[in-house]
């Protein structure tokens, strides 16, 4: 019996290697939150399919093809009919990959800013019970790919802001890849819809205790992104959140 | 004199407007009772002009009854702008409630 068993694996070891991370990847749920990502979304989900991953994307209420396009995928495609802003998604996302068992949850942004192969080494730590929760950094690495003034000047002054609000020192406050062990998703509820949910779930790292790392992702930039009056919107949505609660 | 005479005119039409609302039960009865007390109050203070204006003498204000009640009126009128706001904030998480809700529940129809 046991030779049996052995003889397969060592006639074709990297096989029997490429089956276990097959059979790992689908307790790997990638939660992508989609709002009017009809240019990108597809790449991003041709990319993750070859990986064997469970796809969740929840469409946000697109305006243009997004839904049409996610349909001719093997996917699950879950849809807000009012949109409700990205943190909602994901929670959304992450409320069906916790019903479904997850092992690990991946926030993984649609507009293609990541990169899909990276995300197997920054599983590592979470594999190994090192730590609960991981988040990615757009500072670990060079990255001279990012606009000059989001990297010297909006950023910058997010960390700062983001240290006050949660005490935690982080490299990154806003990058939109993160990692969740099944405990973190069950602990952390992110109830700030639109985009403060990033400063809400390190607050709630925090007030969890859970043991977090930053691990180094790379980023490619398409277009701007998130400016000046995105930061000043966020704060409002958190002194609101804190005076309401 | 005259600019009383018109402000509780004024104010005597709200308070027609509130009954006439109240009869139709387009108001609940605490938004009724808070309004009625809230106009009765202004049409007392707008009366008492200045009886207002002594006191605010004797506390030691430089300004007229008429600038401390404009005052109050606008401290009263941010308090419940902000009472609104966070109604919307509550409203808004319970929106998401409902629509995370339906997205869980029609998952069946979009799955391959």
């Amino acid at each position: 019996m046991g030779s049996r068993c052995i003889d397969p694996i060592l006639k074709n070891p990297t096989k029997a290697r490429d089956d276990i991370q097959i059979k790992m990847n689908q307790n790997i749920f990638i939660i992508i939150p989609a709002f009017n990502e009809e240019k990108n979304i597809a790449q991003v989900i041709k990319n993750l399919l070859e990986h064997n991953y469970q796809i969740v994307v929840v469409d946000d209420c697109s305006t243009d093809n997004t839904f049409e396009i996610l349909k001719q995928f093997p996917i699950t495609v879950l849809k807000h009919e009012i949109n409700r802003g990205q943190g909602a998604a994901l929670q959304t996302g992450t409320d069906f990959a916790l019903k479904n068992n997850a092992e690990i949850i991946v926030h993984f942004d649609a507009d293609g800013q990541y990169l899909v192969n990276e995300i197997q080494q920054t599983l590592v730590s979470l594999l190994n019970n090192e730590v609960d929760i991981i988040l990615g950094s757009r500072f670990l690495q060079k990255n001279k790919k990012m606009p000059f003034a989001k990297r010297k000047i909006i950023h910058p002054v997010s960390r700062v802001i983001n240290r006050l609000i949660t005490g935690i020192k982080l490299t990154d406050a806003h990058c939109g890849y993160r990692v969740l062990s099944n405990k973190a998703g069950q602990k952390i509820k992110i109830f700030q819809d639109r985009m403060s949910h990033n400063t809400e779930i390190i607050s709630q790292i925090k007030k969890n205790n859970l043991r977090f790392k930053e691990v180094p992702v790379t980023v490619i930039y398409n277009e701007f992104g998130q400016g000046v009056g995105s930061g000043f919107k966020i704060l409002k949505e958190i002194c609101l959140s804190k005076l309401s609660s | 004199m005259l600019q009383q005479i018109i402000a509780l005119i004024i104010i005597l039409y709200f308070i027609i407007r509130l009954l006439l609302q109240k009869q139709k039960q387009q108001i609940s009865k605490n938004e009724f009772i808070f309004w009625f007390i809230f106009w009765i109050f202004s049409a007392v203070a707008i009366s008492s002009l200045k009886w207002i204006d002594k006191l605010a003498i004797n506390f030691g204000f430089s300004s007229s009854g008429i600038d401390i009640l404009l005052y109050i009126g606008i401290i009263i009128l941010f308090y419940l702008i902000f009472k609104i706001r966070l109604k919307l904030e509550n409203i808004e998480k319970n929106i998401t409630k409902i629509v995370r809700k339906d997205a869980l529940e029609k998952i069946k129809k979009y799955d391959k």
